[in-house]
């Protein structure tokens, strides 16, 4: 183990060599001196009062000492030597090559490796620096080291003939939860759920996060099949398993599935000997080369680095709504599909306990991360994230999701029971046993294992057959010959990109807009899948994917124009990448059908829409029409309609459209809003949403409309309206300007105005607004009215944001020429007959408001207008002469104010 | 090696505490703080008796009373050069780990006798030089240190089976 030693930078060159004290074959020792070596340096000499400093070049002689033991065998210098930069010196016979360490002490000689010693210029630790055993983060090795392991272990895997499987755990292979409800499920012989709940382990960790998880039982799901996938894949694969979650819960889910250690042994690693809090590494455990190693996991971003070696599958899950209980340790996902295969409104609704800001919340955590890793402390970050996760825990063992969810699909089902409404067949549509009374929560129906052992066999196969053929070139005989080892990768990426290959494909509405169609997981995967991913929709396109609870107008408009095109819903896609082949479409087909709805000035409606109505949807869209339109006036003026777009399944079931605008990609407040609109219940692709209404009492809600037109109309809003209509660009204009000023705040405050009474829809914008951690919107809003703004502005401003709420749905829409003149219901407050009156009113009102609840200034908006309306009548006549008084005054000193600010007053324009 | 040790702690008792058998709670405190524990370059096994109690001192501020206890402990020092008997807990190509009471050793596979091989094929993987030596999970091994370091509360340790009536 003979080592060459250099001189190190931190001499000052240039330098001669003096004397070479020892010579070939002594023992030389750490910090002995080995030669003595001059350099000549400037020093700076005065007289003896210190003054007129001047240069004097001085020589200095010193010792240079050893950094190593060993015997030296060779020097490659000589003595005189005049040497100007770094370069080596000398060689030396290593007694060791600390090439094993544990805990900073070499594993063959026993010495301490963390004496920093200042005659070496690196320290010893750092000879040994890949932690490459999967249990122990103390243990490392030398890269000679690891490579000497590695060869060892694929000569191993050649001899008999396998490869390397790196297994994730969660939502892979399994799925755990912590919520108490599936033990109580699993004793309750009665529950729908205990069929599903038999088969599910449990176990307890001592050294869970806080009391609460200690306390509670881990509940295990095996993916369906799995123990006859692991048992036959561990014939062609060596398994490893790699999770996110801690040691503990890792060897615990590794004795539930494989209770002998038979399949996976100790090649057990966790998050505790990761060593990185967000990404998985294949370098952890094959430092050298990953040609023989494949993944499965369901997340291929944690993968950053290894991705070709990656199959994904489509995440398990069998506890609806609980995801990944580790997931707080990884990456977010930043690009989901909004409806992928398992998709059913209650899952949904799991996603939207999600709200947006957190997200970010969670974007900048991460590049804090980012930034604390590289300062080398995450401590604080892997404590957060333990936080994080306890949170989660507690929430999960205290709001019990599973039972809810169980309630919420019994209520449903008696609901169903109760209209005979066969399509309302529970959020579950898959749910085939009508044995079962109640409906359940859990399906076990996932059959993604019998693929994957179909892919890895396939693989397997391949891999080999390359490496025969590679052998046999290079005439190795009966030895294993590492020159021929083929790429797992490059093989897997062959395999995949056969798949899709020459189908071109457009993506609408299944990406938030701003995400880069390129790097998206699902573009990442069309590409890998060998398919040719479009922007925009060409002739030559074959494919488009619609997200169909919400897919992009133009697009679909586009593909219709072009019949060639074949219009499918993400399911396919799905479908393509677990199976690996172009799967038939046509169980997932589409035909988009435009529907007409007899406006005559409906601007956004393209001509073709017309032709494409066919009488029956016409008649059925009428009648849904005034459904709709009594409904949701009352619901606080939602007159948002456009010409719908109809997708039309294969199987003849249909779904309704919102005009979504352009593609689908709404910013998050409108595509909330849209979802919201839908009824929770709607199952996916299963019913549209007007058979809800088909119970609703039409009755009562025309009173009530009725009741809130002649309320909520006066002659006065009616001028206003107009004027709206007239001076749009005006209005317009502001809107605009309060959109520079804060786009997001403005459309969220849009959305609010647009639904003030839908109470489901602002309690839960509400909550997420509550949950949005900046509150920008409220701070901003309270800024704004409260501070520099006459009320006069104020009302004004919050007339045009009505108005142009409503406007916007105008232009997005078409509102019916009849509703229009009838004055119908642009919500407005203020119900008296005079102009001066009403302006008084609202002008009190809105100074009363912004004087006695500003904190509440967000919420105001969500106020039943009927009530608001009440109230501010009430108020009129009581404080009309006081409120009068302090308008003035107010008035007065706002003005004043606003003179000694002039550019805030045109900031606002 | 073991001792016996004479070792002093200083001992805080909350004010809750005072009263009649504040000695015996002291002492309880004592080896529950203690015992089990490594002191850098020992482990304090088990306390055999305290022979010295002082005097409580009130610390100003926590109201806490602070007793400074002699007592006599069974104390364990790994040396480099001892011979101990083991446990093995883990195997892995480099070597394998052995528990020691308290301290865990890790002896790689270059301290082994050239004749024993790293086996990952037989589940669980062990090491064997395939005849009446097989090292795997549960194995007993007499083990040499050969290398020791220590921080406080923390200890590891090199050990080789490479020798005579070693293994």
């Amino acid at each position: 183990m003979s080592k060459v030693i250099r001189l190190g930078s931190r001499i000052r060159y240039p330098i001669t060599i003096v004397r070479l004290l020892k010579s070939p074959g002594d023992k030389i020792k750490k910090q002995e001196p080995l030669l003595e070596y001059s350099f000549k340096w400037m020093r700076e000499v005065t007289d003896k009062f210190g003054d007129n400093p001047r240069q004097e070049e001085q020589t200095t002689t010193v010792t240079w000492e050893s950094p190593t033991d060993g015997e030296l065998t060779q020097w490659h210098i000589t003595e005189g030597q005049r040497i100007v930069a770094d370069r080596a010196c000398l060689t030396v016979k290593e007694e060791c090559s600390h090439g094993i360490q544990y805990g900073g002490l070499c594993g063959m000689c026993g010495k301490d490796m963390t004496v920093v010693n200042w005659a070496a210029e690196t320290r010893d630790t750092e000879r040994a620096p890949i932690h490459m055993v999967h249990d122990q983060t103390c243990l490392t090795v030398s890269p000679s080291h690891a490579q000497r392991t590695e060869r060892e272990l694929q000569r191993r895997l050649l001899q008999s003939r396998k490869l390397s499987l790196v297994v994730d755990l969660d939502q892979t292979i399994i799925q755990a939860c912590i919520d108490p409800t599936v033990g109580e499920w699993q004793r309750d012989p009665t529950n729908p759920n205990h069929e599903s709940v038999k088969e599910v382990k449990s176990f307890q960790l001592d050294d869970g996060p806080s009391d609460l998880a200690r306390r509670c039982s881990y509940y295990i799901k095996m993916r369906p099949g799995l123990e006859e996938f692991l048992k036959r894949i561990s014939e062609l694969y060596e398994m490893h398993v790699y999770t996110m979650g801690t040691r503990a819960y890792a060897q615990n889910v590794a004795r539930v599935v494989d209770p002998q250690r038979k399949l996976f042994g100790n090649r057990v690693i966790s998050r505790d000997e990761n060593g990185n809090m967000f990404a998985k590494s294949l370098g952890r455990l094959f430092p050298v080369s990953t040609n023989m190693v494949v993944i499965i996991d369901d997340r291929s971003d944690v993968w950053p680095r290894n991705r070709p070696n990656l199959i994904k599958v489509s995440p398990y899950e069998f506890f609806k709504g609980i995801g990944d209980i580790n997931s707080s340790f990884l990456p977010k996902r930043h690009d989901l599909l909004t409806s992928d295969a398992a998709t059913n409104g209650v899952q949904n609704k799991g996603r939207k306990m999600e709200p947006p800001p957190k997200v970010d919340k969670n974007k900048d955590e991460a590049l804090e991360a980012i930034v604390n890793m590289t300062g080398g402390d995450d401590s604080a970050l892997t404590k957060r994230q333990v936080e994080e996760q306890e949170r989660a825990f507690e929430k999960q063992i205290k709001d019990r999701p599973l039972q809810l969810l169980q309630e919420k699909l019994d209520r449903e089902g008696e609901e169903a029971e109760k209209a005979t409404v066969q399509s309302e067949d529970g959020s579950e549509s898959r749910s085939s046993s009508p044995a079962a009374h109640r409906h359940r929560v859990l399906q076990d129906d996932d059959t993604e294992l019998k693929y994957l052992e179909q892919h890895l066999i396939k693989l397997h196969k391949t891999y080999y057959e390359e490496y025969d053929s590679n052998r046999a070139s290079h005439n190795a005989g009966g030895n294993v010959d590492f020159s021929s080892v083929p790429d797992v990768g490059r093989i897997l990426e062959e395999l995949k990109s056969q798949v899709l290959r020459g189908l071109k494909i457009v993506l609408s509405g299944v990406l938030p807009r701003g995400i880069d169609i390129y790097q998206s997981e699902i573009g990442v995967q069309i590409m890998s899948f060998g398919a040719d991913l479009r922007p925009r929709i060409h002739n030559d396109v074959t494919h488009l994917v619609v997200n169909a609870s919400q897919p992009g107008r133009e697009k679909l408009l586009e593909a219709r124009r072009r019949p060639h095109i074949k219009i499918v819903s993400q399911e396919w896609l799905a479908a393509c990448f677990s199976r690996w082949e172009a799967v038939d479409e046509t169980p997932y087909l589409f035909t988009a059908r435009l529907v007409d709805e007899d406006e005559p000035n409906n601007r956004n409606k393209p001509p073709a829409a017309a032709a494409a109505t066919t009488g029956e949807n016409a008649a059925a869209e009428d009648d849904e029409e005034n459904n709709e339109g009594e409904n949701k006036a009352p619901n606080g003026g939602h007159n948002r309609r456009g010409p719908r777009l109809r997708l039309v399944s294969a199987s003849g079931e249909s779904r309704d459209l919102q005009p979504a605008d352009d593609d689908g990609d709404e910013d998050s407040s409108e595509e909330e809003m849209d979802e919201d609109l839908l009824p929770d219940a709607l199952p996916d692709g299963q019913s549209s949403p007007i058979d809800g209404l088909k119970t609703f009492n039409w009755g009562s809600a025309d009173a009530e409309l009725e009741e809130f037109l002649a309320s909520g109309s006066s002659d006065e809003e009616e001028d206003d309206d107009d004027d709206d209509e007239e001076e749009d660009g005006d209005y317009v204009q502001a809107d605009e300007d309060e959109e520079e000023e804060d786009s997001d705040d403005n459309t969220r405050r849009r959305s609010r105005t647009a639904s003030p009474t839908s109470g489901l829809s602002a309690s839960r914008k509400r909550k997420s607004r509550a949950e949005d951690g900046e509150d920008g919107d409220g701070t901003e809003a309270f800024g704004d009215d409260g501070g520099h703004e006459t009320p006069a502005k104020k009302l004004r401003r919050t007339q045009s944001q009505r108005t142009t709420s409503l406007r916007a749905q105008f232009a997005a829409g078409e509102q019916p020429a009849d509703q229009l003149e009838g004055g119908s219901g642009l919500p407005t407050p203020g119900g008296t007959d005079d102009l001066d009156g009403a302006q008084q009113q609202q002008r009190q009102s809105g100074s009363t408001r912004i004087g006695e609840q500003p904190d509440e200034d967000d919420d105001e908006m969500d106020f039943d207008e009927a009530a608001l309306e009440a109230e501010f009548e009430a108020e009129f006549a009581a404080e009309f002469d006081k409120a009068e008084a302090e308008m003035q005054a107010e008035q007065a000193a706002l003005a004043l104010r606003e003179a000694n600010k002039p550019g805030t007053e045109a900031e606002k324009g | 090696m073991f001792f016996l040790h004479n070792l002093e702690r200083r001992v805080t008792l909350h004010p809750s505490y005072f009263g009649r058998n504040m000695h015996e709670l002291v002492t309880t405190k004592l080896v529950k703080d203690v015992e089990g524990t490594c002191a850098g370059d020992y482990y304090i096994i088990a306390i055999m008796d305290t022979f010295d109690v002082s005097e409580g001192r009130i610390l100003p501020g926590s109201g806490l009373a602070e007793f400074t206890v002699g007592y006599r402990a069974v104390v364990w020092r790994p040396f480099k050069g001892e011979v101990i008997d083991a446990i093995t807990q883990t195997v892995n190509p480099h070597g394998f780990f052995a528990q020691a009471g308290p301290l865990r050793l890790f002896v790689s596979s270059q301290l082994m006798p050239d004749e024993i091989q790293y086996d990952a094929s037989a589940t669980p993987a062990q090491f064997t030089n395939n005849a009446d030596i097989v090292i795997e999970h549960g194995t007993h091994v007499r083990v040499k240190i050969i290398g020791l370091r220590t921080e406080v509360g923390e200890m590891w340790a090199i050990g080789s089976i490479n020798g005579d009536f070693l293994g």
